[in-house]
């Protein structure tokens, strides 16, 4: 025991674990001090890991590995701790403990997952990134975040679950528990990509995301945003690199959300259809495995978290100034929160791939992978995507909020700090645009493509300023749809309604036989006790004392028969 | 935002906003005639792909969307006052 604490503290990430417990008890200031600085030393102890295995251990006979780094951790672990970062400052300005502390655990347990070299630590990992955020959710205090929070941690220790099933049958097939190259038509392979697929939102196992996300408080959905789904994405790209149905999840994954978000309401909400559609093309380059496709979905991952965390804030800023993210709600912002609005269009401009900007120099190398290896349906979508982004996070989220119809919110700008950590991620969103070099020194692969191709910039450019002409020609010709205050419904309503309906309808015939059952009971108990109630007076063969006992008896044994039945519904 | 029946009046501000993106796709559909695209498939080599593409793809999202609207929006508590508001 006196060895083992001081060994964890070495696996990034847990230090950060660790490091939560204190933070309830550490007063305002002196937490965030703390906070960043066991951020800053997980980040120090990563940057020492090379790829290789670095600390085992054996667990009631199983060999687990609880550090080993591959080519693209460094990148991830570097990224998730600039996140958490973010989180923190971003965050400064409330005193809200449990955020704080909740926070940093789900950072540090999503860090320590990069590392984790077997199933078994993964799976522990996997479900403490679950029981730590949803907290992120409960915070708001609603019934409303309630329900979500429960349904966002009922999807997410699912997939921790099947994720453990297929762990065991990987094992009892001999293939081991360390994280592996693994055959998805295999069973134990299937049930560990369903588990992944959950964590990456892949086409109807994405509702949670929507559902949840976006009623999360303020700094919680920034949170949020930055470590599940690209956790997932990571151990996609360790275990099923260049499985080729990935392709097309990947091209779904970023087409559906699309026309989602160009209806959905609330801009948060919308910027989680624009995270669905963002980690299709990570999808799709891990589907294509190519070296050029791995760089690109670490890239457009490492790229994405920054601009994603961006847009959140900006959002959450408006929110937490205006009380509302409701495009029906919003407008004119400009003139009140105009620092906001300039970080909100580099995030937009970044997310939409204009060229200088961070996602331009990695989306470009997944659409290249795709071209490159002759996908030309899947490129037609990555392109018809990409417009599609250009719609609901280029345009619709900095218009409806900043621009569009004056409000006239008689608001501040957004708390310092909140400005300090948008001022940071729009920064890095340029650097990276602009000196692309910075980003592909720390990838996998040697980058064997020229982004900076004047053809592809004009082509680039073409898309992107027609796009707008487009939106343009609608709005002058009143043909662009109104933000309407509604519910879009979405994969969750399988969970929300359909279920609880199926439920009922199974339930309903088998509880009317089961009280009509009842009824007949009751009714033959009840004669039998008047049988034996006028046998008793006229033989005295049966006693009414002992009739009612027996009565009572079938009657007790009936109860127990429903709440046994009622309970195992 | 007005609904589609009502053409919304354009302030001055986006006027020159128009007409600067205008002189800007102009720039870059003459540029399509001075800058070789590499094209990795037929139709991406063919002039002017890359507008036409997104302006369509464009429109197509707007309008596949609002389809989508009559298929599976709701009222805003759906969820929360159960089947009555279907």
């Amino acid at each position: 025991m006196n060895s083992l604490l001081p060994s964890l503290l070495q696996i990034p990430g847990l230090l950060m674990v660790f490091g939560a417990v204190l933070v309830p008890i550490l007063p305002h200031a002196l937490r965030q001090i703390w906070m960043l600085a066991v951020i800053a030393l997980s980040a120090w102890l990563c940057w020492g890991i090379a790829p290789g295995v670095h600390m085992t251990t054996q667990l009631a006979g199983l060999d687990l590995i609880l550090v080993r780094a591959d080519a693209i951790t460094r990148p991830f672990a570097l990224v998730f701790h600039i996140a958490a970062a973010l989180n923190v400052i971003y965050a400064m300005h409330e005193n809200v403990r449990t955020t704080a502390t909740a926070g940093l655990a789900y950072a540090g347990a999503a860090i320590a997952a990069l590392f984790a070299g077997d199933f078994v630590t993964l799976f522990i990992y996997w479900e403490l990134t679950a029981f730590t955020s949803v907290f992120l959710i409960l915070i708001s205090r609603s019934e409303r975040s309630f329900a979500a929070a429960m349904r966002y941690l009922l999807m997410q220790v699912s997939s921790g679950v099947i994720l453990l099933a297929g762990a065991v049958i990987l094992w009892h097939s001999g293939q081991g528990l360390s994280v592996q190259t693994l055959d998805a038509s295999t069973l134990a392979g299937g049930l560990i990509l369903l588990a992944f697929g959950i964590k990456a939102a892949f086409p109807f196992l994405n509702g949670w995301l929507q559902d949840a996300y976006p009623e999360a408080s303020v700094t919680g959905t920034v949170m949020l945003s930055a470590f599940t789904t690209k956790l997932a994405i990571y151990m996609l790209a360790l275990c099923f690199a260049g499985t080729e149905i990935l392709i097309w999840i990947g091209a779904v994954m970023t087409l559906f959300p699309v026309f989602f978000a160009v209806i959905e309401n609330d801009l948060r909400r919308v910027l989680a259809f624009s995270l669905n559609n963002q980690l299709g093309f990570m999808v799709v380059g891990v589907g294509i495995g190519s070296e050029l496709a791995i760089n690109g979905t670490v890239s457009h991952a490492f790229a994405h978290i920054i601009y994603k965390a961006l847009l959140f804030m900006s959002m959450g800023a408006v929110l937490h100034r205006t009380g509302t993210a409701k495009a029906s709600e919003l407008g004119g912002l400009w003139k009140r929160m105009p620092l906001t609005m300039i970080f909100c269009i580099i995030g937009a401009v970044s997310i939409s791939s204009f060229p200088l900007f961070s996602g331009f120099v990695t989306k470009s190398l997944t659409i290249g992978s795709v071209a490159k290896d002759g996908y030309f349906v899947v490129w037609m979508i990555l392109i018809f995507a990409s417009a599609g982004v250009l719609e609901h996070s280029g345009i619709k989220i900095p218009y409806f909020a900043f621009f569009g119809h004056d409000r006239k919110f008689e608001v501040k700008e957004a708390p310092v700090n909140m400005l300090i950590a948008m001022g940071i991620a729009a920064g890095l969103c340029i650097a990276i645009g602009v000196a692309p070099q910075l980003l592909y020194g720390l990838l996998p692969y040697a980058v064997d493509y020229n982004v900076w191709d004047a053809g592809h910039v004009l082509g680039e450019m073409q898309l992107l300023l027609f796009a707008i002409l487009a939106f343009v020609f609608l709005m002058v010709r009143g043909l662009y749809p109104p933000e309407i205050d509604s519910t879009v419904l979405n994969t969750d309503w399988f969970l929300r309604r359909l279920l609880p309906r199926l439920t009922m309808a199974i339930a309903r015939p088998i509880l009317s036989v089961w009280f009509a059952a009842l009824g007949q009971t009751k009714k033959l108990v009840m004669n039998g006790l008047y049988v034996g109630e006028r046998a008793s007076q006229q033989t005295g063969l049966v006693s009414g004392v002992a009739s009612t006992g027996a009565a009572a008896g079938i009657f007790l044994a009936v109860f127990a028969l429903l709440l046994l039945l009622l309970f195992s519904m | 935002m007005s609904h589609s029946s009502e053409k919304p009046e354009i302030s001055p501000a986006a006027k020159r906003f128009i007409i600067a993106l205008c002189i800007i796709c102009f720039g870059l559909t003459v540029l399509e005639f001075v800058i070789h695209r590499h094209a990795y498939f037929a139709l991406e080599g063919r002039p002017m792909f890359f507008a036409a593409y997104g302006f369509i793809a464009f429109i197509i999202v707007v309008v596949g969307g609002i389809g989508l609207r009559k298929l599976i929006m709701r009222a805003p508590d759906y969820y929360e006052a159960g089947d009555d508001h279907e």
